[in-house]
């Protein structure tokens, strides 16, 4: 924004304050992701090497759901945290998606990925039309390697 | 927090056993067995009716101005270029507003089905390839269609101003009259007759008491269902697998499928069903995205803002509810199954060559004998009410648009 020099300084500053804001809202709101660490709070938990994904489904006007039961075609939105060992992680959040093995299709319609700061990301328009099996597929993009998580799901 | 939550959790779970101990004895106490599993898919079905809540995307949906106008619009033939075709004339309320005809005809022959209105509120998408995403735009629609009723804004200003209860009750819910000039005079007749759709609610079947008794543990009343429509209601969620489609209170997910009906349509043309449906509904200036839906969050437009086109969709149609079908028979997108008990023989000898490749995987003939084919239809046929419905009720005027109380406020030099 300004000089090069600043902005170190200038990004701890407005971390701290998102930092501050966060934790109120984590506090404020029961069914908001915690942050980083991750714990089995914060909905599914999905490690691969030293990156944990957090993950849970929030239905309309962000009521969370339980993880491992969502409705069957309602709308819903993602709501992801990436962390690691030293805690928020610098990684990004490239895709999100989902379908079902066992009909061999995915969603009628298509996610869209909205980064909220923090290794915080929310991802919108997601449906599971049908009831059974669901397999979510993330993609997350750290340094140059490019990390595949899936997890399993149920609709009903 | 964690052990509070927890707690809530582990409270909910027992809540959630108890409820399945109680219907799993309820079943018991009937003298079927249903499993735990089946009691729970049962209960997913209802209860009916559903709760209503108004369209927020629809400023006048339950307003009573509004739906006495719609009301009035839907039987109104003078909307239509011969001033013969109304919305009734297709969608007839004797017969679950349908038209019993294979597919519609209205100034011309058309290529599709008629569907039933009641309970349309519920939808998410409209017409079988689902080429509206609210119920206002759907209505538009065939007030214009050259081969529906071939109207227009002029004439329907016309209409309206010829009417006085018509105007009046137009005046009081949109607050300005009838200009033929006006860009939003359809929508807004459109919206009315959306608010009177919106009240067409079919009511409890046979299903619906037997679903509500096993959840209130009621076994004499759980008793009445018939014999034959419980083994059906089995083979329907089990064998079937008809639910994975035909989902929830309504019957189905409210998405789109393909189960192998043909899409040719005479002479020499095919329906694309979903894969034009998705393209009519992007470019549609009536969509949830557009200038016209009154929900200003547009949080309602999400379905519309994520659409996602495949491959798959061509010859995907909508899954259609399966309430009321004994009201609305022909069945399917181009009416080409004449009887429920012709549908079944469909699902049971399924050809699955007419599937898309990449299509679903559900499906499978099912090789029903005689007996289980009768029981999934006597099972379907549980999904009607049994006594007529009386939809003819016709809506009261609000009290500003009593032709009393205007000619009263009409100074005596009027006529
Ligand atoms: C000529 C017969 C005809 C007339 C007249 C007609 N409709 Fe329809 N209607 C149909 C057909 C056929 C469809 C299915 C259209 C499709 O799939 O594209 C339909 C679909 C609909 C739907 C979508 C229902 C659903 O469940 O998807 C609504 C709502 C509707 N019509 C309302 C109206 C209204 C309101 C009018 C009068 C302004 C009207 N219709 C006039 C034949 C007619
Ligand atoms: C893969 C999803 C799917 C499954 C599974 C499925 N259906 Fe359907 N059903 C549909 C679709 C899509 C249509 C409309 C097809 C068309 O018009 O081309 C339909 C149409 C129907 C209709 C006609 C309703 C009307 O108003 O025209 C009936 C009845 C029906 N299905 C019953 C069943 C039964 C019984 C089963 C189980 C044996 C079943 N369905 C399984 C998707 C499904």
């Amino acid at each position: 924004m300004t000089s090069v020099a600043a902005r170190p300084a200038q990004k701890s500053r407005r971390w701290r304050h998102a930092e501050i804001l966060f934790w109120l809202l984590a506090l404020a709101s029961p069914g908001a992701l915690a942050g980083c660490p991750a714990g089995t709070d914060d909905g599914i938990l999905i490690r691969q090497g030293e990156l944990t994904l957090a993950w849970r489904p929030l239905l309309a006007a962000d009521r969370p759901a339980p993880s491992n039961r969502i409705p069957m075609a309602k709308h819903f939105v993602l709501d992801v945290q990436l962390c690691d060992k030293d805690g928020i992680s610098a990684a990004q959040l490239i895709k999100a998606d989902a379908s079902m093995p066992a009909h061999r299709h995915g969603m009628n319609y298509k996610p869209v990925i909205k980064p909220q700061g923090n290794a915080r990301f929310r991802v919108e328009g997601m449906m599971f039309h049908m009831a059974g099996q669901w397999r979510l597929a993330f993609e997350v993009q750290s340094g140059k390697e490019t990390l595949r998580l899936n997890h399993d799901v149920q609709a009903d | 927090m964690t052990s509070r939550r927890t707690k809530g959790l582990r409270r909910r779970a027992g809540l959630a056993l108890a409820l399945l101990a109680v219907l799993a004895s309820a079943g018991a106490d009937v003298g079927i067995e249903l499993s735990a599993e089946e009691l729970d898919r049962i209960a997913s079905h209802g209860p009916w009716p559903l709760p209503w809540s108004a369209d927020p995307g629809n400023r006048v949906s339950g307003n009573a101005a509004a739906i006495f106008l719609g009301h009035g619009l839907f039987f109104d033939e003078a909307l239509s270029a011969n001033g013969k075709v109304a919305c009734a004339t297709c969608h007839n309320p004797a017969r679950g507003f349908q038209d019993s005809r294979n597919v519609a005809k209205g100034l011309a022959p058309g290529t599709r089905n008629t569907p039933g209105l009641f309970n349309v509120r519920h939808q998410r998408w409209f017409g079988w390839d689902g080429a509206h995403d609210n119920l206002w735009s759907s209505s538009l629609r065939p007030i214009l269609d050259p081969g529906e009723m071939g109207g227009s804004a002029a004439r329907s200003a016309r209409r309206l101003k010829a009417s006085p209860a018509l105007h009046c009750h137009y005046r009081a819910a949109f607050g300005k009259p009838a200009m033929a000039d006006d860009p939003e005079l359809l929508v807004n007749l459109a919206k009315g007759i959306a608010a009177w759709q919106e009240t067409l609610v079919s009511p409890p079947a046979p299903f619906d008491r037997f679903r509500d008794a096993l959840a209130r543990k009621d076994a004499s009343t759980a008793a009445e269902y018939p014999p034959a429509a419980r083994r059906g209601l089995r083979l329907f969620l089990g064998r079937g697998q008809c639910a994975t489609c035909h989902a929830g209170p309504m019957f189905s997910n409210g998405e789109f499928g393909d189960i192998g009906i043909p899409f040719f349509v005479k002479p020499g043309g095919v329906d694309p069903g979903r894969q034009g449906g998705i393209k009519r509904v992007q470019s549609n200036p009536y969509n949830l995205l557009g200038a016209f839906n009154d929900d200003v969050t547009r949080e309602n437009a999400t379905g519309t803002r994520h659409l996602r086109p495949e491959h798959r969709n061509f010859g995907e149609f909508k899954v259609p509810s399966l309430r009321n079908l004994r009201l609305t028979a022909p069945y399917m997108h181009n009416g080409s199954i004449a009887s429920l008990h012709d549908v079944v023989r469909h699902y049971s000898e399924l050809n699955e060559d007419r599937l898309h490749s990449d299509g679903e995987r559900i499906l499978k003939p099912l090789g029903l004998t005689a007996a289980e084919s009768k029981d999934l239809v006597a099972f379907l046929e549980s999904l009607s009410p049994t006594e007529p419905i009386s939809v003819a009720v016709k809506p009261m005027p609000i009290r500003d648009c009593l032709p009393a109380t205007r000619n009263s406020r009409i100074p005596a030099a009027g006529r």
